[in-house]
């Protein structure tokens, strides 16, 4: 039976004066698992590893049993054939286009107009996420939890084979942050795709992921239940 | 009385467009791409603003002269000749150009968060796709800023053009050269007057641009 | 205290001595000469200089026009030779000459040349009207002599409109030169004295006859603070050791 997620990456990134060499090796058999490590440790680097969004990754990512990344055999795929979906700590929303226009624009390549299926998507993921009132909106305009809404529709529009959330919560205020996270243990259930997630709290592992990896200086120290 | 600005805004706008487009796509490769020997590659295409127009009028005539390295097969192939031409002063303003338009599309580029490409890119869109809808837009204030000022520079262009244009009015004669020839008759009113036309245009521009730089912050 | 560095002290004792040593040359004559005359005038300046003690020439040499424009602006100028009696005349009609100063000291002749790797060789000025002449140059006429005794000879020949498309006009009769012997061009009017300058890169095709003698006057600029210097100088051109050498570089008696 294939793990949902099977990694082993190595990569070295270089700054001016240090380098840091993460070195991440784990397995996960549950649909929602939480990457946990102070900042610094490596987690957004995983993400990025495994999204291909980093330069010289070696190793392997398997999603489901789909190589996206095996050094041994080859196999490299870019990142806009990987099928991951992203979610940034901060959303990075596209702030020139609309609301609809950010969700279309993981279905429709050049900004063509969306067909039938893309448009019948569209709305059922406007509906889902609750963001009739805004689809003409342009981020600026959006409240924090609005705007985690349509990061997440937006990542979640070409159905990809698994997500990834980069600290989803940590830039909100306490109050907030409670309030989304529950909004977001929600969401998950419902859309049933094999997600990781990145946080440095630990509440948040409790609310949303089934099991947990530890972190620490690039590499991986403990894998456990939620 | 006024055919000199007519040809200058022709020149300068043909000029734009072609450092422009050269410009653009250097800016946004030298923004993404990190290698060996990159500060040297910039030091290199900042050269055309550093070095003195008769040291770049004189390159060119290298290049393109009618016995020139590249000059002498478009002679002898096509029955090209860039020399005396207006296409010619059009080469002469772009390499002056080119630098401006770059270093402010390079900048504006820079500033455009790296992560909405990547989420273009976990998106399913392709490098040329990225360009276009995303960074683009998100850098087109800086860039066009950077063409308003390569316009004006363009506008003034006078060193190496007259070495490859050389003085035809009518043809090749722009604003700058006609001033210079005006003052080398000893005809100051024309001088004067010409002068006068080129300021004002050069004022605009740089108004305009600026409003476009402050916009942008 | 001493806190300055030792070689300041040396650097400003040599400074000042160099600057001394230039307000003191007052011995420096600054003749503006059209640009036909460069190295016949720079031989005249050498041979002056040896057979006067002390005394330095300083040359500006630029199309005719150019310069009397300098002249006009205040630029310190001694002695102005220029390459036609036009531009003398204007500079006289504007108060700018020492009065009777002015002296004709030699003449010229106009030539048609092609670059030395040209296939064909005008006979007749009609010629130049042919397909295979698609770029002429000549000074600019408005300030450059050689483009208006061009322009007459041509209009003398009928042919100003035939030929009025062809033009390329280079800010010196040099400059005319310079595009010919580089073949930029494929014909260009200079003075014969021009021509002798770049005989490995052009060929003359044809004396050219002008209405007008080419005749070079020169004069001492009105605002001259070296008036002794530059009458000595114009008398040196004039005299038998001044012709003698403007002869050995082509040009004929005034």
């Amino acid at each position: 039976m294939n793990a949902v997620l099977d990694l082993h990456v190595q990569t070295t990134l270089h700054s001016p004066g240090r380098s840091f060499a993460l070195d991440a090796r784990f397995v996960s058999q549950t649909a929602r698992t939480a990457l946990i490590g102070a900042s610094g440790s490596g987690k957004s680097t995983v993400l990025m590893a495994i999204a291909g969004l980093a330069p010289q990754v070696r190793g392997h990512v398997r999603v489901a049993g789909r190589a996206l990344l095996d050094t041994a055999n080859g196999i490299d795929l870019p990142a806009r054939e990987r099928q991951v979906g992203l979610v940034f700590q901060d959303y990075a929303l596209f702030p020139h286009l609309t609301v609809e226009q950010n969700l279309a624009f993981g279905l429709c390549r050049h900004g063509k107009r969306p067909g039938e299926a893309e448009q019948a998507r569209i709305d059922a993921l406007v509906q889902q996420f609750d963001l009739q009132a805004l689809r003409r909106a342009l981020p600026r305009y959006l409240s924090g939890g609005q705007r985690q809404r349509v990061a997440l529709a937006r990542a979640l529009a070409p159905r990809p084979q698994l997500l990834l959330l980069d600290e989803p919560l940590s830039a909100l205020d306490t109050q907030l942050r409670i309030r989304l996270r529950a909004e977001l243990a929600e969401m998950l259930e419902r859309v049933q795709v094999p997600t990781l997630l990145v946080t440095h709290d630990p509440s948040d592992v409790e609310a949303l992921a089934q099991s947990v990896v530890e972190i620490d200086a690039g590499r991986v120290r403990l894998k456990s239940a939620a | 009385m006024l055919a000199p600005l007519w040809l200058t805004l022709k020149i300068a706008l043909l000029a734009t467009l072609l450092a422009g487009a050269v410009g653009i796509a250097l800016g946004w490769w030298m923004a993404q791409r990190r290698f060996a020997g990159k500060n040297f590659v910039d030091a290199l295409l900042m050269l055309p603003m550093v070095l003195p127009p008769t040291v770049l009028g004189y390159y060119l005539i290298v290049v393109i002269g009618r016995n020139g390295v590249l000059g002498q097969y478009l002679d002898r192939w096509f029955g090209i000749n860039l020399m005396f031409t207006w296409q010619g002063a059009v080469i002469a303003a772009s390499l002056v150009s080119l630098p401006l338009i770059y270093k402010a599309a390079r900048a504006a580029f820079e500033d455009v968060d790296r992560r909405f490409l990547h989420a273009a890119r976990t998106l399913g869109a392709g490098e040329a796709e990225i360009f276009l809808r995303i960074a683009l837009p998100l850098a087109v204030r800086g860039i066009a800023a950077g063409l308003m000022l390569a316009f004006a520079r363009a506008m003034g262009e006078f060193g190496a053009t007259l070495m490859i244009a050389g003085n035809l009015p009518g043809k090749t004669q722009t604003l700058s050269i006609a001033i210079y020839d005006a003052v080398q008759a000893g005809n100051d009113a024309q001088a004067l007057w010409l002068t006068l036309v080129i300021s004002v245009v050069c004022v605009v521009v740089l108004v305009v641009s600026g409003r476009m730089l402050q916009a942008r912050h | 205290m001493h806190a300055c560095p030792r070689w300041l002290g040396k650097a400003t004792l040599i400074a000042a001595l160099s600057l001394g040593s230039v307000v003191v040359h007052a011995q420096e004559v600054v003749v503006s000469a059209a640009a036909s005359l460069t190295n016949a005038f720079q031989a005249v300046g050498q041979a002056f200089e040896k057979t006067r003690p002390g005394a330095k020439v300083t040359f500006n040499f630029a199309a005719s026009g150019p310069l009397l424009a300098q002249i006009q602006q205040g630029a310190p100028v001694d002695v102005f030779a220029s390459a036609d009696q036009e531009t003398m005349d204007r500079a006289a009609k504007a108060n700018l000459l020492a009065p009777g100063s002015r002296a004709d000291f030699a003449r010229n002749t106009l030539v048609l040349i092609v670059p030395a790797s040209a296939s064909a060789v005008p006979q007749k000025l009609v010629d130049l009207t042919g397909a295979s002449y698609k770029r002429i140059s000549t000074g600019t006429p408005s300030s450059v002599p050689v483009g208006r005794y061009t322009m007459a000879s041509v209009k003398d020949a009928g042919l100003t409109s035939a030929l009025e498309p062809k033009w390329i006009y280079g800010e010196s009769v040099r400059q005319v030169l310079n595009y010919v012997a580089r073949a930029e061009v494929d014909a260009g009017f200079v003075y014969r004295t021009d021509a002798l300058i770049e005989k490995d890169k052009t060929r003359i095709a044809l004396t050219v006859p002008t209405a007008t003698p080419v005749s070079y006057p020169i004069a001492q600029v009105a605002t001259s603070k070296n008036a002794a210097w530059a009458k000595d100088f114009i008398a040196f051109v004039r005299s038998d050791a001044g012709q003698q050498i403007l002869d050995g570089f082509g040009f004929s008696k005034p």
